[in-house]
């Protein structure tokens, strides 16, 4: 399994990338990625909707299941990755460049972990 | 560890009401619990979260039969739902959530009732080489439920005449339904009845737990968060307008030319509608398109709004077409 530093991690295995701007990406780790299998579909909020933290904003399905996606901070979606729609198996291929909303107005946030306090999280859990 | 099993017997057959109880079912679980909840749809047709409703079901059809079209929170594919058919649902933590110890319970039951079956593949159960139940998933953070079909006697030409969309002119993104061989039980054992499914499915459970099944308490259930949620099931904005975006397009000649229509929509509904003929003015065509622009998807829906337009052959014309169309 696979984390970057420069990222921040959430318990429900979200990662968060914090922008000069005050603005963040998010998206789903490695661990989660496989964790849900191939992915065939990516059911994500629009630009303009509010989000927030530890709700659910969106799900996925894998072969396996349908999943809700929680959101690790509070905002507004200011934007989706739309290319997802086409291609889900981005987030199984490439988990870390393949996001899934840009949020602003971020105005909280879930408990977020560094890389090595998100490995022994994992770690703890196996 | 699981050292509390509960079954749930739901009595109305209303697919809202049922869809509703089975989230405040996997909502209220508590640890180290599992509840088996058992339930039965009047003359439904389930799509799973991400499809496409109108390209996995004849819903036009449907609903002139008086059925009724449900969308529920797991993945997978479309099923027809009557009361030939029984639905399990196993509601538990995630910690104590195991799909393949859930299907023994399921296999187990039908070995007490003397009829052997197998798993095959990923989540499918076979009786004589053929699928007679569907399973489907879904989890939220810690929660989780497993649910599925149990074919005993459904009515399969009905399940043909739902399921199977034949007009492939209409594209979509989203889960596509895989169609697979079926079999009902009573096939197997014609004697079969779904009181005698349902009680084998309880004395499994315990079996394969190993604790005694209890029933969860009627005054669990809070029955104005299952009001919410039933009205939510039955809304068309969550039956109907989730963001799937897709494509239809229609062509036909009619007595005075040819017509096409080229539509892109999403959430339900027409966001980009293109209109072609070689037989009508440009002023009309353009009209007949900011006219249906917005519209709900479907024949009934688009021939109302082009009907409100001014009498022209051609309009009626080709909204006798869409009714017929039955989409």
């Amino acid at each position: 399994m696979a984390t970057l530093e420069n990222l921040k991690y959430t318990k429900s295995h979200e990662w968060v990338l914090e922008h000069a701007d005050g603005t963040v990406t998010v998206g789903l780790t490695d661990y989660a990625q496989q964790e849900l299998g191939d992915l065939v579909f990516v059911n994500l909020p629009a630009a303009g909707d509010d989000v927030t933290a530890g709700e659910p904003f969106g799900d996925v399905e894998s072969v396996k299941a349908v999943s809700d996606v929680f959101c690790p901070v509070s905002g507004t979606v200011a934007e989706v990755n739309e290319e997802l729609l086409d291609a889900p198996q981005l987030i199984n291929e490439t988990p870390y460049d393949a996001w899934l909303i840009k949020v602003e107005n971020v105005s909280g946030s879930e408990e977020l972990l560094s890389a090595a306090e998100y490995e022994a999280f994992i770690a703890q859990g196996e | 560890m699981i050292d509390q099993t509960y079954y749930y017997i739901q009595e109305g057959y209303d697919p809202f009401q049922n869809l509703a109880t089975e989230q405040h079912l996997m909502e209220t679980v508590p640890e180290n619990s599992c509840i088996l909840y058992l339930w039965q749809n009047r003359h439904t047709v389930v799509i799973g979260k991400n499809q496409n409703c109108w390209k996995e079901c004849r819903l036009q059809q449907l609903a002139d039969d008086g059925g009724l079209m449900a969308r529920r929170l797991s993945g997978g594919g479309a099923v027809y739902h009557d009361l030939g058919n029984l639905n399990f649902t196993f509601l538990i933590h995630k910690a104590d959530y195991h799909v393949s110890r859930q299907l023994d319970v399921i296999l187990k039951a039908l070995e007490l009732l003397g009829i052997s079956a197998e798993k095959s593949g990923r989540n499918d159960l076979l009786a004589d080489g053929r699928k007679f139940s569907g399973n489907a998933f879904y989890e939220n953070g810690n929660r989780c439920y497993h649910h599925g079909t149990l074919m005993v006697q459904v009515d399969r030409e009905q399940l043909g005449k739902y399921l199977q969309v034949s007009a492939s002119k209409l594209k979509s993104k989203g889960v596509a339904s895989v169609q697979a061989r079926v079999v009902n039980l009573t096939e197997l054992k014609p004697e079969l009845t779904i009181e005698q499914l349902k009680q084998a499915l309880i004395d499994a459970m315990e079996l394969v737990y190993e604790h005694k099944a209890r029933p969860w308490p009627q005054e669990n259930l809070d029955i104005q968060q299952v009001e919410a949620y039933r009205q939510h099931y039955a809304s068309d904005a969550f039956r109907l307008g989730r963001r799937i975006p897709f494509s239809w397009e229609m062509t036909h000649r009619f007595a005075w030319g040819e017509i096409q229509l080229q539509c892109e929509a999403n959430e339900g509904k027409l966001k980009q509608v293109q209109i072609y003929s070689d037989a009508m003015d440009a002023g009309l065509i353009e009209q007949m398109a900011l006219q249906l622009q917005g519209c709900a998807f479907g024949s009934k829906a688009m021939a109302e709004r082009l009907m409100q337009m001014e009498h022209r052959q051609e309009i009626t014309d080709l909204c006798e077409y869409l009714l017929e169309l039955n989409m």
